[in-house]
């Protein structure tokens, strides 16, 4: 490895001076750090503080990208196996109500150790398919690492045993929530921005008009919405059958809809319009009909702007779906908000942590679906 | 045959084409020939209604083009541009088969046609017809251009500055290139170009155009010899217009019987189709003052300097 990037050998390095772990007697107890050594016990924290030396070295000297992102991950792997390890320890012969979450050492050697893989990863420039492959990977690995039971004692994992059901419940609606909007915002974003590129005098008021639903805060938006769906609910038999209410999931869906069409519609015209004049121009000339040209030329060529914007949605959408908790629409933010009104920092990372996780494993995967488009389209 | 008949364009009250008419013989190439801005590519744009005429007909084969559905038409109408167009998420074969599929062609007889459009324009279909068009050099998209163009057996093929992102080495071959297909398939060309020396060596028929009308449509040979109107001679260029009109002829029109000569000429022989301005080129070149040339039917010609001189001022 070289450049900028050894700057976070430094932190990696620092990282098992500062609290490894943080105990509590019960989940809203106030914390008490718990050193490295604290944590393992002596022997195992000297191992552990040896093998992270070893694999700042080893990733010091990696030569090829490849061998830094595999010492990358097993650093990452070791560190959260780590913290399990160390949980479980803290948690011998204390009552069961005690709990340990990771401390500061843990978070900042994991932050540190991941950005050292996404480095890495970024240097060895995969290929789509390779890409696909190391999210699968990681995907996998992550689920067996969860269902070991390697990291049961982590009060995190306490809380989601607790709520398993509720977990899963919640997981499906965040998807719901995150995908349908992203869905319903493709099917009626990318033909009224086709549409848009046909008239040229509508293209600047509507952008503006979108544009300045994004500038709404997101509360604000739901706040708005709550008096038209609550009419719709009232008044409509069928929207009420439909599960439309002023508050739930309804307001939230309508709102992520609305803050994705902005970008799908800029980038749908943005790429069509992009398309180079020879090309059009040829496409007319060889007798392409206007649908043939929109579908075999115009939108194939697209195809790149528009499949980032779709990256973006995606991602903000995932993010953005933990507020529609406030307003009763489920999701991961349920925990998230929970945690918050408990301050119980555990059931807080509960809802956090599956976020971060399923918007980078997308991000990932549109990234690898971007880089499998043919030819010249790139 | 390709009529128009007193074509206007007009964009916000200027004529950029300007009553202009025309009639082109099948099987003819015609170049039209003017300074930017002249109408030129407007005009050829008309012919496959890219631009619609704000008056007057155009007319292939006697049948009103107005009255056939745009898309339907432009398949039956070649279509070169300058930068080639290809589709750039498309293979140069899929390029190439463009037309042909949008008519319906069974996919074999598709393949085959592309197989031998790009073997008679010497790219290798295994090589270039798998890649994309970003893989490819200047002159084989170009040549790519061509044979997508010529996919569907047109009749009839409009290029608009076809050679002009091509540099000088690579536009000779694809100029030459152009000339053989031409004169192999029998289809009638119409070639847009500012280059008047290109307008020479390709076409049958040259119209010079300025502000939106015809100055001059007559065969090369006539514009050079005489030219219609001070801008004709002006794009012509005065100084060369002598070497540019014994380009034209064959050098084995002014050829004696070597025999018959007086006094044997020495040096190598050139070849048969070498024209008037070659044999004088050459004359220069070695201080001699007569040339030989091939002869397919006989013994070698002999080309003199006097009559070469002679033939090259016009009568």
């Amino acid at each position: 490895m070289r450049g900028g990037i050894r700057l976070l050998f430094l932190p990696l390095a620092l990282s098992p001076l500062l609290p490894f772990a943080v105990f509590r007697a019960n989940r809203i107890a106030q914390g008490e750090p718990r050193s490295l050594v604290e944590t393992l016990g002596a022997g195992p924290a000297a191992l552990a503080v040896a093998a992270l030396a070893g694999g700042i070295a080893a990733l010091a000297f990696a030569r090829r990208p490849a061998w830094g992102a595999a010492i990358a991950a097993a650093l990452i792997l070791g560190i959260v196996l780590a913290a399990g390890w160390g949980a479980s320890s803290l948690m011998a012969g204390v009552p069961t109500q005690a709990r340990v979450s990771p401390g500061a050492g843990f978070w900042v050697a994991l932050v540190a150790a991941a950005l050292l893989l996404i480095d890495a990863l970024a240097r060895m420039r995969p290929r789509p398919a390779l890409r696909l492959a190391l999210v699968g990977f990681a995907v996998a690995a992550g689920a067996l690492l969860l269902s070991s039971g390697a990291l049961s004692q982590l009060s995190v994992m306490q809380e989601y045993r607790n709520r398993s059901a509720a977990f899963w419940r919640e997981g499906a609606s965040h998807l719901w929530l995150a995908f349908g909007s992203f869905a319903a915002a493709m099917l009626a974003g990318v033909p009224l921005g086709i549409a848009l590129t046909r008239r040229a005098g509508a293209r600047g008021s509507v952008l503006g008009l979108l544009t300045m639903l994004q500038t709404i805060p997101s509360m604000a938006l739901f706040g708005m919405l709550i008096v038209p769906l609550g009419w719709l609910a009232a008044n409509l038999p069928a929207a009420h059958a439909l599960g439309i209410r002023g508050i739930g999931a309804a307001p939230a869906f309508v709102a992520l809809f609305l803050y994705s069409l902005l970008p799908i519609v800029a980038n749908t015209v943005a790429g069509i319009t992009g398309v180079p004049r020879s090309v059009t121009e040829a496409a007319d000339g060889m007798g392409l009909t206007r649908r043939q040209r929109l579908f075999h030329v115009d939108v194939p060529l697209a195809l790149p702007v528009i499949i980032t914007a779709a990256r973006i949605v995606l991602v903000q959408n995932i993010g953005m779906a933990t507020v529609g908790a406030l307003i009763g629409a489920g999701g991961f933010g349920t925990f998230v908000f929970q945690g918050i009104g408990q301050t119980a920092t555990d059931l807080i990372l509960l809802g956090a942590l599956p976020t971060v996780a399923l918007a980078s494993a997308t991000s990932a995967v549109m990234d690898a679906l971007i880089g499998m488009l043919p030819g010249g389209a790139r | 045959m390709i009529e128009l008949r007193s074509v206007s364009k007009v964009y916000d009250g200027v004529a950029v084409v300007d009553d202009v008419t025309l009639t082109l013989e099948r099987g003819t190439l015609t170049a039209v020939v003017g300074t930017s801005g002249s109408g030129k590519s407007t005009l050829l744009r008309m012919v496959n209604r890219l631009v619609e005429p704000t008056s007057g007909q155009v007319l292939i084969d006697g049948a009103y083009t107005a009255v056939i559905a745009a898309p339907e038409l432009r398949r039956k109408i070649g279509y070169v541009i300058q930068d080639h167009g290809l589709f750039p998420h498309w293979t140069a074969a899929r390029n190439i088969g463009t037309v042909p599929v949008l008519l319906g062609w069974r996919r074999a007889d598709v393949r085959s046609r592309v197989r031998e459009l790009m073997e008679m324009l010497q790219l290798d279909p295994d090589v270039i017809g798998p890649r994309f068009p970003h893989e490819l050099s200047g002159g084989q998209a170009q040549r790519v251009g061509v044979a997508r163009a010529l996919a569907a057996r047109p009749e009839l093929l409009l290029m608009d500055e076809p050679f002009g992102a091509l540099d000088p080495v690579i536009r000779a071959q694809a100029q030459a290139d152009l000339h053989r297909v031409q004169r192999r398939l029998g289809t009638t060309v119409i070639l847009v170009t500012h280059d008047m020396a290109e307008a020479i060596r390709l076409a049958d028929r040259i119209a010079v155009m300025r502000a939106g009308r015809i100055e001059q449509f007559a065969p090369p040979a006539d514009i050079i010899a005489k030219p219609a109107t001070p801008f004709v001679a002006e794009l012509l260029g005065e100084g060369d217009r002598a070497f540019r009109y014994l380009s034209l002829k064959p050098a084995a029109d002014v050829a004696r019987p070597d025999g018959a000569a007086e006094g044997a000429a020495d040096g190598p022989v050139l070849p048969g189709h070498a024209t008037m301005a070659e044999a004088l080129s050459e004359m220069i070149w070695t201080g001699r003052d007569r040339v030989r040339i091939a002869n397919p039917d006989g013994d070698p010609g002999i080309v003199t300097r006097e009559a070469l001189i002679r033939a090259g001022r016009p009568e």
